[in-house]
C-alpha cells in the first residue's frame, strides 16, 4: 500500500486547465478570426502510474481532442500538460520529442491508422527508426536489434512473427489493431493514449484486444488514458472514469462509482441511455430523456455547460460555472447540487 | 533519404520454414495491369519506341541530317533503290514531254483523261500513266526516244552508277624518316601548315590570307545565326569584337580545323575521281574500303558507297534526307521532351503541392495563388515568350514547357495530400515524432504515387502534342534536328504531291500517343480497380 501511496503523490501526467480552441476564420482574401470552436474548454486531471483513466462522453464532447492535445498533435490554446515534470506546451521541440517517447497513441480505426504502403515490420519499426535517426534512443540499436525488437513486439501482441513482411490490408481488423498496439509499444512508453481502440471492432475481437491491453498493463506497468463511448468497456478496463460534456469534465471518480453512484445529472442521463441486457429490467427501467440538442461549442459560456439540458437546473447554474468539487476521497463532480 | 532501404529485406519464415512474403498494393496493381491486354501491348510498343530512340545512333540507317539534293522527295519503296526511282522519274518526265511535243501518240480517250488530270492539278497521275504507257510502247517498238533524249538517259544512268558517297574513316601522317604513322589531327598547327604548303604548292602568305578570310566568314556566319536581322555595319563590329576576344589557342585550333578541312576535301576529290572510274566500269563491288595517299606523307582510309543504291523505305523529304531516320531521330527528341518535361513538372509539382497541401495555412495560400496567377496567363503565350527570350533550342523548349506544366501536378498532389493528411496513419506518424519531410516523403507521397503515376503517363502524350504543336508553328525544334511535330509541319505543305512526308511521321506519333494513353488508362484501372467503367 505504501508503494501506491508513493505513486499517489507522484502523478506521471498532470493536465491543468487544458483548453483547445479551433479558430473559425472568415473573409475572402484576408482571413480574420471570427470565433472559436471550444473543443476542450479547461479540463484538469492527474494521472497516476499504473492506473487507467477512462474518458466517456457523447460524440463531439472533446474526448479525442483532449487526447490529441495531450500528445501535442494539436497545439493547445492554453493550460499545461506536465509529463514527468516537463510542461510539454512550453517545452522546446527537442524536449517535447524526448518526453513524448514515454507517451504513445493507439488509434480508433485500425484500417486508417496503418500506412497501406508499408509492411508490418516497417510500421512497427518506424518509431524506432525515427528516434534512432534523431539519436534519441536510450540504447543505440543496430538494424538487427530493431529486427529482433519488431519480432519480439509482434509475439507480445499475439501476431505471428512470420507475417512481418505482410501489408496491413492482408490482416483482419483485430490483427491490425494488434499491429497498432505493437507500434505504440515499440519505444517502451509509460503512458498509452488509446483513442477508442476497440470501437471499430466486433464484440468478440473487442474483448480480445481489451484483454491484451489489460495483460500488457500488468506486465509492463503501463498507464492508460482510454477513450470509449461504450460504458461497459470503460467499466471493465478503467480504474478511474472521467465523464466529459461539451469540452468539460463533469464527473471524475473511481471506475465503479459512476455506475453505482452517479452524481452529476449528465452522468445519470448518460447511464440511463445505455440499455441493460435483461429484458425484464430493461422494460421497467425509467429513462431520463434529455430535452434539446447538444449546444454549439462555438459560443463562450458563463454558466454551467450542461445548463440548457439539465433536468435539475437552478437559477445560479445560469450565471456561474461550477468548479470540480471533491465529494469523497475518489469522487469529484462539477455541479452546484453538491456544493 | 528515400532509397536508404536498398538493402535486401530480411526474410520472415513461419514454423515450417517457408518464407512469408507480403503482397504490396503496387504488386497487386502490377498483377491487374498484366491482365489488361491493351496495356501490355502498349508497354511493348512504348518500350520498342524508346529502344529505337536510344539506339538511333547505332542503327543501320542513313544519317538524319545528310542532305542529298538529287534525292529530293523520293517516294517510299522497299524494292527500288534511289537510282531506279530517279531514272523512272526522269523517264516519266521524258515520256510526258514526248507526248506534249507530239512524238508520243495516245488515243483520244487517253488524251481527254490526261487533260482532266492536269486540270484537276493531279500531275502525279499523269506522270505515272505516261511512264506505264511509254514503257509499254518502247517495249513493243512503237516509240523510241530522240537521240538527244537517249543521250540524256545514258548520261543519267552513268551518273547514277558513278556517283559515290565517300566518307573518311581516318587521316594518317607518315613520317618520311622514321616511317611512323600517327593521326593527322594530333600534329601541331605549324606542321599541318607545312604539310599543306607541300601538298598544294602555294606560298605561305596566300594560304594565310585564305584561311584568315575563311575563318572570318565562319565566325560571321555564327554571329548571324545568333542575331538575325541586323545592319551589316553592326555585324562587322561584332565580328571585330569577336576576333579580339579570341584567345591564341582558340584561333590556333580554328586554323588547324580549317587546314584539316582543306586536306579532307582534297582527299575526297581524289577518292571520287579514282573510285568513280571503278564505279562506272563496275570493276569493284561497292561499298568499298580503300586507303588513299595524297603524297608520301599523307594518307587516308576512306569508305565509299554508291549513293544511288540507297533504299529509302519511307521516302525522303524536300532536301533528300531519309524519312525513316528522321522519324527515328525525331522520335528521340519528341519522346525525350515527353519524359523530361513530365519528370521535371512532376518533381516540381510534387514538392510544391506536397508542401502546400501538408503545411496548409500561409504556405498553401501563397503557393496556390502563384499557381492561380500562372494558370491565368495563356499557356501557349508563355511558352512562345520564353522561347523568344531564351532562343530556340531544345533545352530551352524543355525549360519553357517545364516552368508551366507543374501547375496541374501541384494542384493534384495538393488535393491528394489534403485528403490523406487527416488520415489516422499520418497522425500516428506525427505522434511518433516524425519530421515534416519524413511524413511527406515516406507517407504522403508514396500513398498518392499511384495517382501521380497515372497522371504523368497521361501527361507524356500531352507534352508531345504541345511540342509538336510548337514545332508545327515553327517555334519548337529547328532544322537540322527533327521532331515528329516539325516533320508533320514540313509534310503538311506538300501533302497532295508527297503524302508520305505527312503520313509516316503522323503515323509514328499517333501509334505512340495511342500506346501512352492506353497505358495510362490501364495503370489507372490497375491502381484503382473500382474506377473501372464496367457493368
Amino acid at each position: 500500500m505504501s508503494d501506491s501511496d508513493m505513486n499517489l503523490k507522484q502523478p506521471i501526467l498532470e493536465v491543468k486547465d487544458l483548453k483547445q480552441h479551433f479558430p473559425i476564420e472568415s473573409g475572402l482574401l484576408l482571413k480574420k478570426q471570427v470565433g472559436a470552436v471550444r473543443a476542450v474548454d479547461g479540463i484538469s486531471f492527474d494521472l497516476l502510474p499504473g492506473e487507467t483513466l477512462g474518458i466517456v462522453g457523447e460524440s463531439g464532447c472533446g474526448k479525442s481532442t483532449t487526447v490529441r492535445a495531450i500528445s501535442q498533435l494539436y497545439t493547445p490554446t492554453s493550460g499545461s500538460v506536465i509529463l514527468n515534470g516537463l510542461d510539454l506546451i512550453n517545452a522546446s521541440k527537442k524536449e517535447t520529442l524526448e518526453a513524448r517517447k514515454d507517451m504513445q497513441m493507439i488509434f480508433q480505426d485500425p484500417y486508417a491508422s496503418l500506412d497501406p504502403r508499408m509492411t508490418v515490420r516497417t510500421i512497427i519499426a518506424e518509431p524506432l527508426e525515427i528516434y534512432k535517426r534523431r539519436g534519441m534512443l536510450d540504447t543505440q540499436m543496430s538494424r538487427n536489434d530493431i529486427e529482433n525488437r519488431v519480432e519480439e513486439l509482434m509475439e507480445r501482441v499475439g501476431l505471428n512473427r512470420a507475417f512481418k513482411n505482410r501489408y496491413p490490408h492482408e490482416f483482419s481488423g483485430g490483427q491490425r489493431q494488434r499491429i497498432g498496439i505493437a507500434r505504440a509499444l515499440a519505444l517502451n512508453p509509460k503512458i498509452i493514449l488509446a483513442d477508442e481502440p476497440v470501437s471499430a471492432l466486433d464484440v468478440s475481437i473487442q474483448s480480445q484486444i481489451l484483454n491484451l491491453l489489460h495483460e500488457l498493463q500488468q506486465e509492463l506497468g503501463l498507464t492508460y488514458i482510454f477513450i470509449a463511448h461504450d460504458l461497459a468497456v470503460i467499466e471493465y478496463i478503467s480504474t478511474r472514469v472521467a465523464v466529459m460534456y461539451l469540452g468539460k469534465i463533469m464527473e471524475l471518480s473511481r471506475a465503479a462509482d459512476p455506475y453505482k453512484n452517479p452524481l452529476h445529472p449528465y452522468t445519470k442521463a448518460l447511464l440511463s441511455a445505455a440499455p441493460i441486457p435483461d429484458p425484464v429490467i430493461e422494460r421497467k427501467r425509467q429513462r431520463i430523456i434529455l430535452t434539446g440538442d447538444v449546444p454549439s461549442p462555438n459560443v463562450e459560456r458563463h454558466g454551467c455547460y450542461f445548463y440548457d439540458r439539465c433536468p435539475s437546473r437552478m437559477a445560479k447554474c445560469k450565471e456561474n460555472i461550477p468548479q470540480m468539487k471533491r465529494v469523497d476521497e475518489h469522487h469529484e463532480v462539477a455541479c452546484f447540487l453538491y456544493e | 533519404m528515400l532509397n536508404k532501404k536498398t538493402e535486401k529485406k530480411p526474410q520472415a519464415t513461419n514454423q515450417f520454414n517457408q518464407a512469408v512474403a507480403g503482397n504490396s498494393l503496387t504488386r497487386d496493381a502490377w498483377r491487374r495491369l498484366k491482365k489488361n491486354k491493351m496495356a501490355v501491348i502498349s508497354i511493348f510498343i512504348v518500350v520498342i519506341y524508346i529502344l529505337l530512340a536510344i539506339a538511333a545512333p547505332i542503327l543501320p540507317i542513313y544519317p538524319y541530317d545528310e542532305i542529298v539534293l538529287d534525292h529530293q522527295n523520293l517516294p517510299p519503296s522497299f524494292t527500288q533503290n534511289a537510282g531506279t526511282l530517279l531514272l523512272e522519274k526522269r523517264l516519266a518526265d521524258l515520256y510526258t514531254q514526248a507526248w506534249r511535243s507530239g512524238s508520243l501518240e495516245v488515243s483520244e480517250a487517253e488524251e481527254e483523261m490526261l487533260w482532266t488530270w492536269i486540270d484537276a492539278n493531279e500531275t502525279n497521275k499523269v506522270w505515272d500513266y505516261m511512264l506505264e504507257k511509254g514503257e509499254q510502247m518502247s517495249a513493243d517498238g512503237s516509240f523510241t526516244f530522240s537521240a538527244t533524249d537517249q543521250r540524256r538517259i545514258e548520261r543519267l544512268e552513268e551518273k547514277l552508277m558513278s556517283e559515290l558517297k565517300v566518307s573518311i574513316k581516318s587521316l594518317w601522317y607518315t613520317d618520311p624518316i622514321s616511317n611512323e604513322r600517327e593521326k593527322l589531327s594530333s600534329l601541331t598547327t605549324e606542321q599541318l601548315i607545312d604539310l599543306y604548303l607541300d601538298l598544294s604548292g602555294t606560298d605561305i602568305d596566300t594560304l594565310k590570307d585564305q584561311y584568315t578570310r575563311e575563318i572570318e566568314q565562319q565566325l560571321l556566319r555564327g554571329i548571324k545565326d545568333q542575331n538575325p536581322e541586323l545592319p551589316d555595319a553592326e555585324y562587322q563590329q561584332m565580328l571585330e569584337r569577336e576576333i579580339e576576344r579570341l584567345s591564341e589557342s582558340r584561333f590556333d585550333s580554328l586554323i588547324k580545323s580549317n587546314i584539316l578541312t582543306k586536306i579532307t576535301n582534297q582527299i575526297v576529290n581524289d577518292a571520287n575521281s579514282h573510285l568513280g572510274q571503278m564505279a562506272t566500269d563496275e570493276s569493284v563491288l561497292f561499298p568499298v574500303k580503300e586507303e588513299i595517299s595524297l603524297n608520301d606523307t599523307i594518307s587516308a582510309e576512306v569508305e565509299a558507297s554508291r549513293i544511288n543504291e540507297r533504299i529509302y523505305y519511307l521516302g525522303t523529304d524536300y532536301q533528300g534526307r531519309d524519312m525513316l531516320s528522321r522519324i527515328i531521330y525525331g522520335g528521340q527528341v519528341s519522346i525525350a521532351i515527353g519524359f523530361v518535361g513530365t519528370i521535371t513538372s512532376v518533381l516540381i509539382g510534387i514538392i510544391l503541392g506536397a508542401l502546400a497541401g501538408y503545411l496548409g495555412g500561409k504556405v498553401d495560400y501563397i503557393i496556390m495563388r502563384i499557381v492561380d496567377i500562372m494558370y491565368g496567363l495563356p499557356y501557349m503565350l508563355l511558352v512562345i515568350i520564353a522561347m523568344a527570350i531564351f532562343g530556340r533550342n531544345i533545352l530551352n523548349l524543355f525549360f519553357a514547357l517545364a516552368i508551366i506544366s507543374w501547375l496541374t501536378v501541384s494542384r493534384m498532389v495538393r488535393g491528394q495530400i489534403m485528403s490523406l493528411k487527416n488520415q489516422e496513419f499520418i497522425e500516428a506518424a506525427r505522434s511518433m515524432g516524425a519530421s515534416t519531410w519524413r511524413i511527406i516523403f515516406k507517407h504522403l507521397v508514396p500513398n498518392s504515387l499511384s495517382v501521380i503515376i497515372v497522371f504523368s503517363t497521361l501527361r507524356i502524350p500531352a507534352f508531345i502534342m504541345t511540342e509538336s504543336f510548337l514545332s508545327f508553328l515553327g517555334l519548337g525544334v529547328s532544322a537540322p534536328f527533327a521532331s515528329w511535330g516539325s516533320l508533320v509541319g514540313d509534310g503538311v505543305g506538300s501533302m497532295a504531291l508527297y503524302p508520305w512526308k505527312l503520313f509516316f511521321p503522323a503515323l509514328a506519333m499517333t501509334i505512340f500517343l495511342f500506346a501512352m494513353n492506353f497505358l495510362g488508362d490501364g495503370l489507372r484501372d490497375a491502381f484503382d480497380p473500382q474506377s473501372k467503367n464496367q457493368l
